[in-house]
């Protein structure tokens, strides 16, 4: 720093590049993106994935699905946490919601209320790991049990099945031509544009552009990045380290809820296994979008974009009928081994200099 | 001329352990301080004491001439005490003004100002010394001293009258030890902070004290004025007296 300008311009513009956490997602993008436009270019399948509607709809809704969850997943791993707890949340909220319904709460308390035990439930979670100091793995994967535990069994203690239907008190009847309530409006808006994506894929779009903002232009975005970094050295400046890893756990359980809702709106019903694995997808996502698990250091955007290849990966595979579906897995795996090892490898570059 | 901050017969006891006796000593504004004694001497019990993590169990604190009590770390930041440890309470990974306003961030509504963020960070590196061309790459990119400045720069900007430099030379290499050394001559010469500079470096307490408190044991060995001590006498001193003559011997006279 002490050199000539123009010599520092000159590092700091590749830095600048080379320095971005998402780099490696967007390479993995592209090298995915052109991978299945060429194996379903040979398979006579390219206009079914890449042009048509449904074809579209398959891997985007999918990708907004897990990335709404990664979105959670890379804010806690940037705050140095992780949260396995989130797919079994779905089902929890997703069950809560409907037992509400079932019970005759309103549409709209209902989902108030299955939001309020979702925070409470983060808020618990954060709580305990932040108090106790036991690693967020082994508390939430105690909620990734007891979670879905909990809401198998009270659908089967009240209605004595593990499966809610709800569709006649969420969609009016077929043939009855109602107006959709400012609900229906808000939680599941299904047709709203062209192609008929579910409410996800908006909800998606919306909480990623809100998210990168607060974590890259915010005070509280900050501290969640100074929270993974350096625990002790962020407390030291006066970052209120714990709340903000409370508030997180808080976000992602949350998040969790509104998938669990929003997919009870658009089926009709809450199943017992909704979500299953879906947080270690959002975590492969936060993986390959550079996130470290050591905190300190990752991107939403870059998780989202991790979310986007896990999605175009998982879907297309079934567009190219000569690879055997089980491939997909190990492609995967081998996805995540090489964007771990490519972000730790931009990593280092950044703290050598 | 009133000391910035003064200790009066400061004990503090763990136990049965005396960890700090009748410790007494002035530091003055526009001047450097050095705290010297060996590992055990107590300096790091005295660290704690003046940035408000222990509580001294006898003797009295003064700042500007009057009495205080810091009750906790908060307490002294408020009063004007800022403390730089060795590990600096940096982010390796976050930008250079990141770093400096972590914790009271500048916003302009609910955003961070990183416009003034990165022009008050280069002025005030710019005082000490660095020039920091981006602001906006990571503190990993900087050098030690540069961190060591940075981290002294920010305990200034957000009001610090008393700055604590614990060991801020151990860790480096040679070319940065002098860079560290030439921004605390820095920050004397903006003549308005008094600096605690603890060491165990006898030649850095030469280039820069003046005046010297030497710890043993957890009592004060001797403390006085530049002019009234025997400079070529310092390592004695630092390592409390005379074994450190009877090791040195043995070495021979290439350690001198």
């Amino acid at each position: 720093m002490n050199t000539s300008d123009e010599r520092i311009r000159e590092i700091g513009f590749f830095r600048n590049i080379f320095s971005r956490p998402e780099l490696g997602s967007i390479f993995g993008l592209l090298i995915i993106v052109v991978t299945f436009m060429v194996l379903t270019s040979m398979s006579g399948t390219f206009g079914a994935m890449w042009l048509n509607p449904i074809g579209i709809q398959a891997w985007v809704e999918l990708a907004a699905f897990v990335g709404i969850l990664a979105i959670g997943a890379s804010l806690l791993m940037i705050a140095g946490e992780f949260d396995l707890s989130m797919g079994a949340n779905i089902a929890l909220a997703g069950h809560s919601f409907a037992i509400l319904m079932l019970f005759g709460v309103p549409i709209q308390f209902a989902i108030l209320l299955t939001f309020i035990e979702l925070a409470f439930l983060g808020f618990i979670i954060g709580t305990i790991v932040v108090r106790t100091g036991l690693p967020s793995f082994i508390v939430t994967l105690a909620f990734w049990f007891a979670s879905r535990g909990f809401a198998v069994f009270l659908s089967q203690t009240f209605f004595n099945q593990s499966r809610l239907s709800v569709k006649p008190l969420i969609k009016p009847p077929p043939g009855g031509g109602e107006d959709p309530t400012i609900v229906d409006n808000i939680f599941a808006f299904d047709r709203a544009f062209g192609i008929p994506f579910d409410a996800e894929v908006y909800y998606f779009f919306v909480l990623v552009c809100i998210i990168a903002y607060v974590t890259t232009r915010t005070p509280y975005g900050n501290w969640i990045y100074a929270s993974g970094g350096d625990p002790v050295a962020a407390r030291a400046v006066g970052v209120p380290v714990a709340r903000v890893k409370i508030s997180l756990f808080m976000i992602s359980a949350c998040l969790a809820c509104l998938l669990g809702v929003l997919t009870v709106m658009t089926s009709g019903a809450s199943d017992p296994k909704a979500g299953d694995f879906r947080e270690l997808h959002a975590i492969a996502a936060a993986v390959i979008g550079g996130c470290a698990l050591t905190g300190g250091y990752g991107s939403v955007v870059g998780a989202v974009l991790g979310a986007l290849i896990f999605a175009i990966a998982s879907r297309g595979i079934n567009f190219v009928p000569f690879i055997d579906n089980n491939l997909f897995r190990v492609m995967l795996g081998m996805l995540i081994l090489g964007s771990a090892l490519l972000n730790q490898f931009l990593r280092d570059r950044i703290v050598k200099g | 001329m009133t000391p910035t901050i003064e200790f009066k017969g400061i004990s503090k006891f763990f136990g049965n352990i005396i960890a700090l006796k009748d410790i007494s000593f002035k530091v003055f504004k526009g001047e450097i301080t050095a705290l010297l004694g060996d590992n055990g001497a107590g300096k790091s019990t005295l660290i704690k004491l003046l940035s408000g993590v222990h509580i001294p169990d006898e003797g009295e604190i003064f700042l500007y001439g009057s009495g205080v009590k810091f009750n906790s770390p908060r307490d002294a930041v408020n009063s004007g005490i800022g403390t730089v440890y060795q590990d600096l309470a940096l982010q390796p990974l976050m930008s250079v003004s990141r770093n400096f306003f972590l914790g009271r961030e500048i916003t302009r509504g609910i955003s961070l100002d990183l416009k003034v963020m990165n022009q008050i960070t280069k002025e005030e590196m710019a005082k000490l010394g660095i020039d920091v061309a981006d602001p906006n790459q990571p503190i990993g990119t900087m050098s030690g001293g540069q961190r060591q400045t940075l981290a002294i720069a920010r305990a200034i900007y957000f009001g610090a009258k008393v700055l604590i430099l614990d060991e801020p030379t151990s860790a480096l290499g040679q070319k940065q030890q002098l860079e560290v050394l030439r921004t605390i001559r820095k920050v004397k010469e903006l003549g308005e902070i008094a600096i605690i500079f603890i060491t165990h470096n006898d030649m850095h307490a030469k280039i820069l004290g003046d005046r010297f408190t030497f710890l043993n044991r957890g009592r004060v060995l001797a403390s006085d004025e530049r002019a009234n001590l025997d400079m070529e006498n310092l390592r004695a001193l630092m390592a409390g007296g005379a074994e450190l003559d009877k090791l040195e011997t043995e070495f021979g006279e290439t350690y001198r």
